[in-house]
C-alpha cells in the first residue's frame, strides 16, 4: 500500500496541512501547493454544479495514470485529500481514520487555532505511525 | 448503467460537439446566463440566478471544459507533462476524459458504475472522428461552432457505436 501524500484544506480553500509520505510525485514549491488546493476547491464546487442528476457531491475520486486522489469532505467543509498509487482500494477508510486522528490531536489541542495551518507534533507522529502501519 | 452526455472540445477550448443521451434535467432555452458580460443585463434577462436551476447547454459546456482543463493542469503539475487523468467520480456521476496529441478533448459523462471508458473514447476518436470528420474533404480544419463535426455520418456513426454497448442502457 503506497500513500504518496495527504492534504488538508480548510473550508476557505486554504491549505492547512500537507505532507508527503513516499516518493513518486513531483516536488512542488509551497506556493504551487497553495495554488493546487485552491484549484481543487473550485473544481470540487463546479463538479457538483455540472451534475446531470440533482444533488451530486463534489469530486470524490480522481483517477490518473500515476496516482489516485481520494477526497473526503467533512460536514464542516474541511477537505481531506489522499493521493495514493492507482487502483488503490480502501482510501476512503484511511481518510476517515485520518479524520479521527485530526479530530483527536488537532481539534482537541487547546493551542490549535481553528482554520489555521496545523502544527501539532502529536498529530504528525500518530499520522506517520498510522500510514506506516498500512 | 447509463451514458448521460458526450462532449468534444477543440484546442481553442471551444465545444465543437455535444450530445445528450439520457438527461433527467436540462433546460432547453439556448440563451446563456454566463456569456452576457453586463451583470445588470444578466439579471434582467431572466437567466437563472447563479447556483440554482438547471444549466443551459452553453453554460454547461463552459463549466465542463473548465473542470477538465483545471484538473488536467493539476495532474500535469503533480506527475509530469505527459500525464493526464482518466476520470473523476462524484456520488452521482462519473466523468471520463481523453485527450489526443492534437489537444482534442473527448469527455463522456456516465453514471458511477461505468468503468473503462478510455478505450471507447479512443475508438470514437480513431474510428469515427478521424474517419468522418478529419477525412471529410469538405470539412474545414478547424471547427468553430461545431461546423464540420456535426455531420450526419459522424452523428449516426456515434449513435450506432454507442447504443449496442453494455454501458448504454
Amino acid at each position: 500500500m503506497v500513500v504518496y501524500s495527504l492534504y488538508i484544506l480548510n473550508k476557505a480553500a486554504g491549505l492547512i496541512y500537507q505532507r508527503d509520505f513516499n516518493e513518486g510525485l513531483r516536488k512542488l514549491s509551497s506556493n504551487d501547493y497553495l495554488v493546487l488546493s485552491g484549484t481543487f476547491h473550485a473544481v470540487h464546487a463546479i463538479a457538483s454544479r455540472i451534475s446531470p442528476v440533482p444533488s451530486s457531491s463534489g469530486i470524490e475520486v480522481l483517477e490518473t495514470e500515476t496516482f489516485r486522489l481520494q477526497c473526503f469532505q467533512t460536514l464542516t467543509g474541511t477537505k481531506f485529500l489522499l493521493i495514493s498509487e492507482p487502483r488503490q482500494q480502501g482510501s476512503d477508510a484511511i481518510l476517515r481514520r485520518i479524520y479521527e486522528l485530526y479530530a483527536d490531536y488537532v481539534i482537541k489541542n487547546p493551542f490549535y487555532q481553528i482554520e489555521m495551518p496545523v502544527r501539532c507534533d502529536l498529530f504528525d507522529r500518530h499520522l506517520g505511525a498510522y500510514i506506516k502501519s498500512l | 448503467m447509463t451514458i448521460y452526455s458526450f462532449w468534444i472540445f477543440d484546442r481553442h477550448c471551444e465545444c465543437i460537439y455535444h450530445k445528450d443521451f439520457k438527461r433527467p434535467m436540462r433546460q432547453l432555452r439556448p440563451t446563456s446566463a454566463l456569456s452576457s458580460t453586463d451583470p445588470k443585463q444578466r439579471n434582467t434577462s431572466g437567466g437563472p440566478p447563479k447556483g440554482s436551476g438547471p444549466l443551459t447547454v452553453d453554460d454547461e459546456s463552459k463549466l465542463v471544459f473548465g473542470v477538465v482543463f483545471s484538473l488536467r493542469n493539476m495532474v500535469k503539475k503533480l506527475s509530469g507533462d505527459q500525464e493526464s487523468f482518466f476520470s473523476f467520480k462524484t456520488t452521482k456521476y462519473k466523468l471520463h476524459f481523453f485527450e489526443t496529441q492534437t489537444n482534442l478533448r473527448f469527455v463522456m459523462v456516465t453514471d458511477t458504475r461505468v468503468d473503462g471508458v478510455r478505450p471507447i473514447l479512443e475508438q470514437i476518436y480513431a474510428g469515427l472522428y478521424v474517419e468522418y470528420v478529419v477525412k471529410n474533404p469538405l470539412s474545414p480544419p478547424e471547427h468553430p461552432g461545431g461546423e464540420g463535426v456535426n455531420n450526419e455520418l459522424f452523428t449516426l456513426g456515434l449513435d450506432r457505436f454507442l447504443r449496442p454497448l453494455s454501458i448504454f442502457e
